[in-house]
């Protein structure tokens, strides 16, 4: 991991970035640029969650809280103090990232991990009740809806740049370039010498802390930093569907689906909560005419996912190649 | 006014470690000089770990204070400790599994290098001094028991310690490792390095240390060189009592 990356591992992230920058010159169906911007919002999530849990060791089950501060900060700022989402976007960010200082304190003294997933869970209703009792500011159950979109802008080469509903190129570029932040900070901050201390502390607290690694300040880093990404998803996906309920920005389902994505993916390595995030919003879509059976269909999945390749999808190379040396040498 | 030169490099004063009713550590005070290597010894439950954990700062004492290098440490983390010069190796090895050998030293020697090329470079060189320099890229979970010690003392050497408090660091390693181990602590110790362990191989204690305490019921009981304690009649009493009550 701390190595530089190899040939082959460049090679595949080029080839990944061209792939999705050049996909909507291929097709610009709305419903296709839809799910592949759903699938980089909950990409952004995922890879966020994936650094508390899979690098830090954090088992938390409470980031929908973050998703949903981030959503409903950002539009509530922009409706009522009329800031631009391109602004707002960021405050929610940090609205998130200073409750998940806030939350992450406790968390420190915790050490069993079962206590640190209710501890996490429980923040989250807490924050989804709130949302929905605070009618008067949120609408509550009814949805928060009118929320502004991003501000149109003109680009030198290609002209006119505005974020409609209809406009769902637009919006796809934009996830796009906050996927490629989120995974760039998350992957310069992993393969720094913090990343390092972080790891040892995901494989052993007393080891880490015997060789000088200040426990609290990095669980604090990494609680704040993920909290943060996770509301600007949050505060995108608000602006972008400009609808905002309790259930779906904080409702545990969400949680649920993230956790799923990154298992079927891969926990704690950079693409799998990509890929995961990929697979299983492309299954839910293309299963989406099996109506009630689709759920079975998704279920199977992860069931299959979790049975052959315990590590994620994004092993499977690694075990093919495994499975071939093995015959192999069986053979020989 | 203490003078710091001539001052003890670690002192535990009238320590007391309580955990609910049971005393782990009962008024406990020793003295580390720098560059002198003392033995902890004394049967199982003695409080010989639970003084390892008070110095490096796991527990903090019920009563007493720990000065190292004349400041009082009691109230510090064990980041701090180390970060202070305080390094230690486990009783029952926990490396960074999922970590390769090289990766796992990196942990300890991380504020010393600027650039991982460097880091890299250093780590594996204090493999080396442990004779892991074939499994570099090894992830721990790979290693034997002794590798896993060596895996230890690699790690805690790269943290650039003045004290290190090795917790038996001969348990479980095959017999024809230990000469080798023996020669690698020799060799810190020749570098300035002041060591406590905890030891149970008698002979590793001989060729070793230059005193021995003998704890029991965490309290000292009989201390000087080695070879005296091991030869004190109530040493021997309660060893030969162990060694009734062991046979069945």
């Amino acid at each position: 991991m701390f190595r530089p990356f190899t040939a082959q591992a460049l090679v595949g992230m080029v080839a990944a970035l061209a792939a999705m920058l050049l996909l909507p010159l291929v097709s610009t169906d709305p419903y296709l640029m839809h799910v592949m911007v759903l699938v980089m919002i909950f990409g952004i999530f995922a890879s966020a969650w994936n650094l508390v849990t899979g690098f830090a060791g954090l088992k938390t089950f409470g980031h929908h809280a973050f998703f949903g501060l981030g959503a409903y900060g950002s539009a509530l700022m922009a409706i009522h103090l009329g800031l631009s989402p391109w602004l707002t976007l960021w405050l929610g960010g940090l609205l998130a990232g200073a409750a998940g200082l806030l939350i992450g304190t406790p968390i420190l003294r915790i050490r069993s991990m079962p206590h640190v997933a209710i501890v996490t869970l429980g923040f989250a209703e807490i924050v989804r009740i709130c949302i929905a009792n605070l009618s008067g500011l949120t609408r509550g159950e009814m949805g928060l809806w009118g929320i502004p979109q991003f501000q149109g802008f003109t680009l030198p080469v290609v002209g006119k740049v505005s974020f409609t509903p209809a406009d769902k190129v637009s919006f796809y570029y934009l996830a796009l370039a906050l996927t490629v932040l989120t995974l760039f900070v998350i992957v310069r901050l992993m393969r720094s010498k913090t990343g390092l201390a972080i790891l040892a502390m995901r494989d052993g607290e007393d080891a880490a802390e015997s060789l000088g690694v200040n426990l609290t300040r990095l669980k604090l880093l990494v609680f704040g930093l993920s909290a943060f990404i996770v509301g600007i998803a949050g505060g995108f996906y608000a602006h972008y569907l400009s609808i905002l309920t309790p259930h779906s920005v904080v409702g545990v389902d969400l949680m649920i689906s993230i956790i799923a994505m990154v298992l079927v993916g891969g926990l704690g390595t950079f693409s799998g909560p990509l890929v995961g995030a990929l697979v299983l919003t492309v299954l839910i879509e293309a299963l989406r005419d099996l109506e009630n059976y689709r759920l079975l269909g998704y279920g199977l999945l992860i069931v299959l996912i979790v049975m052959f390749l315990p590590r994620g999808i994004v092993t499977l190379r690694e075990r093919l190649s495994f499975r071939q040396q093995e015959q192999a040498n069986h053979g020989s | 006014m203490t003078n710091v030169a001539s001052a003890p490099l670690l002192q535990v004063d009238a320590i007391t470690m309580r955990f609910g009713g049971i005393v782990a550590i009962d008024n406990l005070s020793l003295d580390v000089k720098q560059g002198q290597i003392l033995a902890l010894m004394g049967p199982n439950g003695a409080g010989k770990t639970t003084t390892f954990h008070v110095i490096a700062g796991v527990h903090k004492p019920t009563l007493g204070r720990i000065l190292f290098q004349g400041q009082d440490i009691t109230g510090m983390r064990p980041d701090g400790r180390c970060r202070a010069g305080v390094a230690r190796t486990f009783q029952i090895t926990q490396p960074f599994e999922q970590l390769s050998v090289t990766e796992n030293i990196m942990v300890g020697a991380r504020p010393f290098y600027h650039s991982m090329a460097e880091l890299r470079r250093a780590s594996e060189a204090f493999a080396d001094q442990v004779g892991l320099s074939d499994k570099l890229n090894v992830p721990a979970k790979g290693l034997s028991t002794g590798q896993r010690k060596r895996l230890e003392l690699a790690r805690a050497m790269a943290t650039r310690p003045r004290l290190l408090l090795m917790d038996e660091v001969t348990g479980g390693v095959d017999m024809k490792s230990i000469p080798g181990l023996i020669d690698l602590v020799k060799s810190l110790r020749k570098d300035g390095l002041t060591i406590v362990l905890i030891e149970h191989n008698m002979k590793v204690i001989n060729d070793l240390a230059d005193e021995a305490i003998f704890m029991n019921r965490g309290a000292r009981m009989v201390s000087g060189t080695p070879n005296q304690v091991a030869t004190d009649p109530s040493v021997v009493e309660l060893y030969l009592g162990e060694a009734k009550a062991d046979v069945h």
